[in-house]
């Protein structure tokens, strides 16, 4: 396979200001994560990668994906236009308690209370409300100019809690404490991620049935709490070797003859058929598929973003927004 | 020990492992084996998935353990003695149960369960899930109604956290949270009156006028349960770091959750839990013992013929170098283990897992191994 297929345009996707990957472990999450930011950023458009990681001490495997030295809660550049962040919830609170107190020995001494930090640190929807917070200054961030500084991030969502933790996020908050400026700001956050004009979700799975039923749930979990799915993302597709009437030749063939080797390839293959069936019939958003590769971690990063690169730059070419597969 | 005598002997196994490996499945299929070979057997899953559910043809979440139906267990054969129950655990019954048992009274119990932030318990406190499978666990323990129980945990790194959940509990309710948000202590000092008005106009300026006060009430009702909590909690550490107690890692041959397995072991072995083997799923570790694809060869009558047995032999050629990958990672599994710890391949079940059937012999195929 020369190229990703499906030869669907990312180009509409690239110009929002957030795209976050989801998916359940084990599926590749992480390292598509890292290749559509690696992509884009060889396409020429300034990415930020963001992890929102609920182990923020643990090593970072993104970070160590696209070469980040450093994975923390600051901004470190990776190569050129390509940056990294873990995002924390701790800074996402700082920020908050800067921004919301009225003066600022106030929040200077909400910050030196170990007490209230431990209480945002306990809590998951506080935790989850402090890295919604960072990574909504990060969005906001901007040059003298009023550029943004990270027109496009592309956030590693947890493998468990998913982009619906923070979606639910702002309900669950909203009625802890209605009415606080918590509130206020978590609205916010759900303004961006639920505006499609500014963020997209990429589910990726892979061409196996319960990873599929898995993504049409979490497609149908999406749109209940109106977050906007862009795009299915399925990794490691098994190479089909077959025309359809070579196929259909061993089909005959087998049922002659009984199994032999290769059965069990054969039937993965036909997995990986009927997975993309049912999520073409059950989704309406764009399917690319990339194939499965004998690479691991940075190599497998550059050669997926390899990948992915040519219908970028078909899309800037034709100036067209979408194909189908 | 083969997983056999384990299913036999242990009096709790419980299986830990990195998301979308099949531990659900394994825990069930599992269970199944034990049940038919006589034992009475709970499991008890806490992930939120319904597909075990359906495959033992249970509908809803009840507040009880379901039975299997016995025509269901033993339909090719006659009926044993074994039984099998299973149980998807719901945090909430068994958190309001827990609230019930360990307050003093009555009242004390509804001042908590009728509080508005009970409701929030689970986004308020981490660790709340994980802390009702090891109450649950323990309860069922204490009991002493079955003879084993399968725990399967959720996917994440902090599945292990059950145990230690309480101490999450705790420092989430630790005294200086309690002081922020405690009761009033009766304290009438002037430094300490000026102190908790700037605590409490702090507090209102992030969470907005009355959520302090009701964070004070709840925390206050909540404060009396710890005792009891941590005392369940020893006994079930007792329970699980004892030779009855077995916990398996369940992988598939992805680096990532290879991973989680390596993290699982070391989080065990530091934890001073019992470790008994990996257990390989979705690999194709096994012999299919099938005839090479060029055997067709001499079946072809065209060239589409031709060419189809050619693509079968390649595809036959990828598969045997994945089916070399996945021994050498079990032989590298099996290396290195603790005495009496074992290291299986599941066989690749595929798409067969969506009946009651699928289980049956993948829990005869698991305990044959």
């Amino acid at each position: 396979m020369a190229r990703a297929d499906g030869g669907v345009v990312l180009d509409s996707l690239w110009n929002r200001r957030a795209v976050l990957v989801s998916g359940k472990g084990g599926v590749g999450k992480t390292t598509l994560s890292a290749a559509m930011a690696v992509a884009a950023a060889r396409s020429g458009r300034p990415v930020l990668l963001a992890e929102l990681s609920p182990d923020e001490g643990g090593p970072s495997t993104l970070a160590a994906l696209v070469g980040a030295k450093e994975a923390g809660a600051k901004v470190v550049p990776v190569r050129p236009n390509l940056s990294f962040v873990r995002l924390a919830a701790s800074e996402g609170h700082r920020q908050f308690l800067e921004e919301t107190l009225p003066v600022k020995w106030l929040a200077d001494a909400a910050l030196r209370s170990r007490a209230l930090r431990r209480f945002l640190e306990a809590g998951p929807a506080l935790k989850e409300m402090g890295l919604l917070y960072q990574m909504l200054t990060l969005v906001r961030r901007a040059h003298p100019d009023g550029r943004p500084m990270y027109p496009l991030a592309v956030v590693d969502l947890p493998a468990t809690g998913h982009a619906l933790a923070l979606a639910t996020l702002p309900r669950s908050v909203l009625s802890l404490m209605p009415g606080g400026p918590i509130g206020r700001a978590v609205r916010e956050g759900l303004d961006l991620l639920q505006d499609p004009t500014r963020t997209g979700v990429v589910l990726t799975s892979l061409p196996e049935p319960l990873p599929v039923s898995e993504t049409l749930s979490m497609a149908r979990e999406l749109k209940d709490v109106g977050l906007p799915l862009s795009a299915v993302l399925l990794n490691r597709l098994p190479e089909d070797p077959f025309t359809p009437e070579s196929r259909a030749a061993l089909d005959r063939l087998l049922e002659t003859h009984g199994p032999h080797r290769g059965q069990r390839a054969l039937e993965r293959l036909e997995r990986a058929r009927e997975a993309r069936k049912r999520l073409a019939e059950d989704t309406s958003v764009p399917q690319w598929g990339l194939p499965e590769l004998a690479l691991t971690g940075m190599a497998l990063v550059e050669r997926l973003a390899e990948l992915l690169l040519p219908t970028l730059e078909e899309a800037a070419h034709a100036g067209g927004r979408e194909a189908t597969p | 020990m083969n997983l056999d005598g384990m299913l036999r002997d242990k009096r709790v196994i419980v299986l830990c492992g990195a998301g979308g490996v099949g531990k659900t499945t394994t825990a069930a299929a599992l269970g199944v084996a034990a049940a038919r070979a006589g034992r009475h057997v709970l499991v008890l899953t806490i992930d939120p998935a319904r597909r075990l559910a359906e495959a033992m043809g249970l509908k809803e979440n009840g507040p009880e353990p379901t039975t299997v139906p016995l025509e269901r267990l033993y339909a090719d054969g006659p009926v044993g003695e074994g039984r099998l129950d299973v149980w998807m655990l719901e945090p909430r019954i068994v958190f309001e149960r827990m609230v019930r048992k360990l307050s003093a009274t009555e009242s004390a119990a509804r001042a908590i369960l009728d509080h508005r932030l009970y409701r929030f318990l689970s986004e308020l406190v981490a660790g709340v899930q994980e802390y009702a499978a090891a109450e649950a666990l323990d309860g069922f323990l204490a009991e002493g109604h079955y003879d084993l129980i399968l725990l399967d945990t959720p996917p994440s790194r902090h599945a292990l956290d059950f145990l230690e959940a309480p101490g999450r509990l705790a420092r989430f309710l630790d005294e200086r949270v309690v002081s922020l948000f405690g009761p009033d202590s009766g304290r009438t000092g002037r430094l300490w009156q000026g102190a908790q008005a700037l605590v409490g106009k702090v507090l209102d300026g992030i969470f907005g006028g009355g959520f302090a006060q009701e964070m004070r009430t709840f925390v206050g009702a909540f404060g009396g349960l710890f005792a009891g909590i941590r005392l369940h909690t020893e006994r079930l550490r007792e329970h699980l770091t004892s030779k009855d107690a077995a916990f398996l890692l369940v992988t598939s041959p992805e680096a990532a959750a290879m991973r989680e397995a390596t993290f699982f072991r070391d989080a065990l072995q530091a934890r001073g839990l019992p470790f008994a083997g990996y257990v390989l799923n979705r690999s194709w570790a096994r012999e299919d013992g099938l005839a090479p694809a060029a055997n067709l060869k001499p079946h072809a009558n065209n060239s589409t013929d031709t060419d189809a047995v050619l693509a079968l032999e390649h595809l036959a050629g990828v598969e045997d170098a994945r089916a070399k990958a996945h021994r050498s990672l079990l032989d590298r599994l099996a290396e290195g283990l603790p005495l009496g710890a074992l290291a299986i391949a599941a066989p690749d079940a595929g798409a067969d897992l969506e009946d009651f059937r699928g289980l049956v012999h993948l829990g005869d195929a698991l305990t044959v191994a």
